[in-house]
């Protein structure tokens, strides 16, 4: 699985959405990307890359874009 | 046993109250993250046989709680374990000599209000973490009967109140992730700090107490243990007063 696949399977996941919601998508848009959605959705990523996210950088997660800059800049991720 | 099976992370291990929560919940089958500020070869021993005699793992973290990147550190090096964490019990606490506000540095105030509080707070929302991921937890803060009546000086009174407000709002956002969240307030117990405290405050306290004692630190951990077990599942939010019915 690429990183990309793992990382939009995480929002699917943890956020109970599917895939053609992820373009665009910012937290707190849907219902279920609430900041409980949120800590569920960390809570899967930092299992799915093996990663411990910083309080900032979960503060600064403000989108599916954003998100991705955040793991390829923070954590040498590359998508 | 009330804690088998249940990982506990307890800070400020190495004496008085959290000494006697490490017994209490390995004792009740838990098994242990001691936070204690440095490497003491006693206490070292101490975990060793706590291990042995109730079959539970006790590994001993390190961090001076004056020091925020010490608190994040060592939070990073149990979350790394991966682990879940059932429990968390914040017990660090210092008290200072009493005097007056008009006779107090703002220094001290901060010093005090790092330990009594931020650094806690800082140390719950990491390790809180492993908690949400696992849907489940218990958080147990260490307040203080001073919270409620100013019994001690201002800025340790002021930080225990504090704290109560914390697991007010705590309870609340966590609630949606099966943690609960509840304090304990005991009164002058018998510990070091127990000792600091003026013969005049000691007997003031005293006077107001139905028990005319002090509590003992085993009896402030047996609270502990029962918010932190399936016991006290309908409890979240609260301040339990462990201090001998203070008036
Ligand atoms: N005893 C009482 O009468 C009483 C009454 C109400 C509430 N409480 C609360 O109950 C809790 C436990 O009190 P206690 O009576 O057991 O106190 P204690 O006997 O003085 O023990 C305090 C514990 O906190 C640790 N600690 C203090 N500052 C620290 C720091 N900067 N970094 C790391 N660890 C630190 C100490 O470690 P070291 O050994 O390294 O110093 C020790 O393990 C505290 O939150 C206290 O405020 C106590």
């Amino acid at each position: 699985m690429t990183n990309l696949e793992k990382y939009n399977q995480a929002f699917v996941e943890a956020l109970e959405i599917t895939e053609d919601q992820l373009p665009g998508l910012e937290y707190q848009a849907i219902e279920q990307w609430d900041s409980v959605g949120h800590m569920g959705l960390v809570a899967t990523l930092e299992d799915a890359f093996d990663i411990m996210m910083d309080t900032d950088d979960i503060i600064d997660f403000s989108s599916y874009e954003k998100g991705k800059e955040i793991l390829a800049k923070n954590y040498q991720i590359e998508f | 046993m009330l804690l088998e099976g249940k990982t506990a992370v307890i800070t400020g291990c190495s004496r008085g109250i959290g000494k006697a929560v490490l017994n209490r919940m390995t004792a009740q089958g838990a098994s242990a993250f001691a936070l204690v500020r440095r490497e003491d070869a006693a206490f070292t021993e101490h975990c060793a046989a706590l291990s042995e005699k109730y079959g539970v793992d006790v590994r001993m973290v390190y961090a001076d709680f004056e020091n925020e990147n010490a608190v994040t550190a060592a939070a990073r090096e149990i979350l790394k374990t991966k682990e879940r964490i059932d429990i968390l019990v914040n017990n660090i606490g210092v008290a200072f000599p009493q005097r007056m506000l008009a006779m107090t540095p703002m220094e001290a105030v901060k010093r005090s209000f790092q330990i009594n509080v931020f650094s806690g707070m800082l140390f719950t929302q990491l390790i809180s973490k492993s908690m949400m991921r696992g849907r489940r937890g218990s958080i147990v803060f260490l307040s203080s009967s001073a919270a409620f009546d100013g019994g001690a000086n201002i800025e340790y009174s002021a930080g225990k109140a504090a704290v109560l407000g914390e697991v007010r709002r705590l309870a609340v956002e966590l609630g949606g992730f099966g943690i609960r969240v509840n304090a304990i307030a005991p009164g002058l117990t018998d510990t070091d700090m127990g000792g600091i405290t003026s013969e005049e405050v000691k007997a003031a306290a005293m006077s107001r107490n139905i028990m005319k004692r002090m509590g003992e630190p085993e009896e402030i951990a047996d609270a502990a243990v029962f918010l932190a077990s399936d016991l006290s599942r309908f409890m979240t939010g609260q301040t339990l007063r462990v201090d001998g019915g203070l008036l």
